[in-house]
């Protein structure tokens, strides 16, 4: 383990060196906030349920960008020689690198936390659903990140990896929402569908239940991604 | 994940730091490495050489356990690399060639970050890096950022990196390249500093880097072994292809005639430059022909305009042996 999070520690300065990492933060600052705006007023509850139900969005197009460097960077400079030749195994170098982006995702969620405090201060909110849609959240990006350190691990060119990551993103949002509406899907297929579906298994959370099925759902899927992008540096010594 | 070590080979007697045995690399359909086997006794410094592309960088590649070969061993202080990789691992300062590092890093961060990963706690990297940092002559640039060095200073960190953990055996791939002659001269001394207290493999293709700093050179040419052996004795098998070059103004088949009859004469190659033919002749072992050519010479009246003894360098053994190869995989 101490190994994983050194590279994690390396991993999350790096971040903070590039500038993709101040643009993503502001971006989500903003974004957030303003969809937060958007659902607070005189007379509306006092949650972060649909302004959550909004940022989800926003990391399907913002953790890709915290992503894209994490393997694809060492690729191109080489640097990952070094890395592989230290005595430390592909998988701490995977999950370190990942561990090192859900540090950033630790950062992002701080203006979240401003607006608990606005809520706080302008009514009195229910902490229940609100802590559980913000431990969704870091699910959700704890997936999206696991998809981007895959996707990373496939290119040494950062488009492409960005690209690759919002591609799947968008199989498990937009096609698992779209495809179960088709008139040529089967009851069983479009349950399976929805449950693949990651906005719905984080409605779940948004709305307070906090069902361990929704958990094993994210976990799972981050362990699977996270395994593939093993999988997919190992084969790399192979070629 | 950890798989139990099998150890260092028993019986171990002159205790062997590398073996590999019939080492192949296939690159899809390319072959890099073909059957390459050597050995290298603890504390010796070998010498790399080849043009590029012979199969240095996937030999070393495969030695850092950063490459899978094809078929073969290698091992490491008796390690295997393939099954006992972090074991080698630890084992080896590895200086990769083109040295890749991270810019946006500070000296003393990076080794720092090199040094948890090399499981060292913080008291023995702070005594190491200090050691390391006087050592490759980093002690004045401790904390300045990576990205702004020069391409010198960055190869000290590269090396200060591979010596951090004091491993049994340093594997530099083409660790001078790039360098000026100062700086090369700088890293000879450092080489001959760390003479005895490690194995040192260190690749390179130009052959005067290496020649000077290392007990043997090993010459790859095509992905094989051509050459192995101490530097003089290497340098005595070039020389002895050497020959007696001779220009006189003569037809060439008369001159190749006449020196051919001469006692003691091997060989004559004789060939016409502008009217003048010039003649290279080589002698049997420990014969002197100067004299008896000189006397031909004299007696069929031809002048003379040269008259020098050819003593192939290493050098020229070098290419010569690197260009048949060249010749060899072009036909």
């Amino acid at each position: 383990m101490g190994r994983t999070l050194i590279i994690a520690r390396r991993e999350l300065t790096g971040l903070f060196y590039s500038p993709i990492a101040y643009v993503v933060l502001g971006l989500f600052a903003l974004g957030t906030t303003l969809i937060f705006l958007g659902s607070f007023g005189p007379g509306e509850p006092a949650e972060l349920r649909p302004t959550l139900r909004g940022v989800v969005w926003l990391m399907v197009f913002l953790m890709p960008a915290v992503s894209m460097r994490l393997i694809s960077e060492e690729l191109r400079s080489g640097a990952i020689e070094p890395l592989m030749t230290a005595p430390v195994t592909d998988t701490q170098v995977v999950v370190g690198k990942w561990l090192g982006a859900m540090g950033f995702l630790g950062a992002l969620m701080l203006p979240l936390l401003g607006l608990v405090v606005v809520l706080e201060v302008y009514g009195q909110p229910d902490y229940g659903p609100i802590v559980t849609g913000l431990v969704g959240l870091v699910l959700v990006g704890g997936l999206y990140l696991a998809i981007g350190t895959f996707a990373s691990a496939a290119s040494e060119n950062q488009i492409i990896a960005f690209l690759l990551t919002v591609f799947v993103i968008c199989f498990f949002t937009v096609a698992m929402y779209l495809l179960p509406q088709a008139s040529f899907v089967g009851a069983g297929l479009r349950q399976a569908m929805y449950y693949l579906n990651v906005n719905m298994q984080f409605e779940d959370l948004n709305k307070g239940l906090l069902d361990s099925s929704n958990v094993i759902y994210f976990v799972s899927g981050t362990a699977l991604f996270l395994f593939f992008a093993v999988k997919l540096l190992e084969s790399r010594r192979w070629r | 994940m950890h798989r139990a070590p099998t150890g260092p080979a028993a019986g171990m007697g002159e205790r062997t730091m590398i073996k590999v045995q019939d080492l192949v690399k296939w690159y899809g359909p390319t072959l890099a490495v073909d059957r390459v086997s050597f050995d290298v006794p603890e504390g010796q410094i070998v010498g790399f050489l080849g043009p590029n592309g012979a199969g240095k960088s996937t030999t070393l590649r495969i030695l850092t356990g950063y490459l899978p070969a094809t078929s073969g061993q290698a091992a490491v202080a008796g390690y295997d690399v393939l099954r006992d990789s972090l074991q080698v691992r630890s084992r080896v300062g590895y200086l990769p060639e083109n040295n890749p590092l991270y810019p946006e890093m500070r000296v003393e961060e990076y080794l720092h970050y090199r040094g948890q990963l090399q499981g060292m706690d913080r008291a023995e990297r702070v005594a190491r890096i200090g050691e390391v940092c006087d050592r490759c002559g980093l002690a004045e640039i401790r904390r300045r950022t990576i990205g702004r060095l020069s391409r010198g200073n960055r190869q000290r960190v590269g090396l200060a990196q591979a010596l951090l953990h004091d491993p049994p055996l340093l594997i530099l791939d083409e660790p001078t390249a790039g360098l000026d002659p100062t700086q090369i001269g700088h890293f000879r001394e450092l080489i001959g500093e760390l003479r005895g207290k490690h194995t040192i493999i260190l690749s390179s293709h130009i052959l005067p880097e290496i020649e000077k700093t290392a007990d043997r050179v090993i010459i790859i040419a095509g992905g094989r072994i051509v050459a192995d052996g101490a530097v003089d004795e290497l340098r005595a098998g070039a020389s002895a292809g050497g020959g007696l070059r001779i220009e006189v103004r003569s037809a060439a088949p008369a001159v190749s005639d006449a020196f051919g009859s001469v006692a003691g004469v091997e060989g004559v190659q004789a060939s016409m430059d502008d009217g003048w033919c010039v003649a290279v002749v080589t002698a049997k072992q420990d014969c002197d022909v100067r004299e008896p050519l000189a006397e031909v010479i004299a007696a069929k009246g031809w002048p003379v305009r040269e008259m020098r003894y050819e003593r192939a360098s290493l050098e020229e053994f070098f290419v010569q042996i690197t260009a048949r190869q060249a010749e060899g995989a072009a036909g």
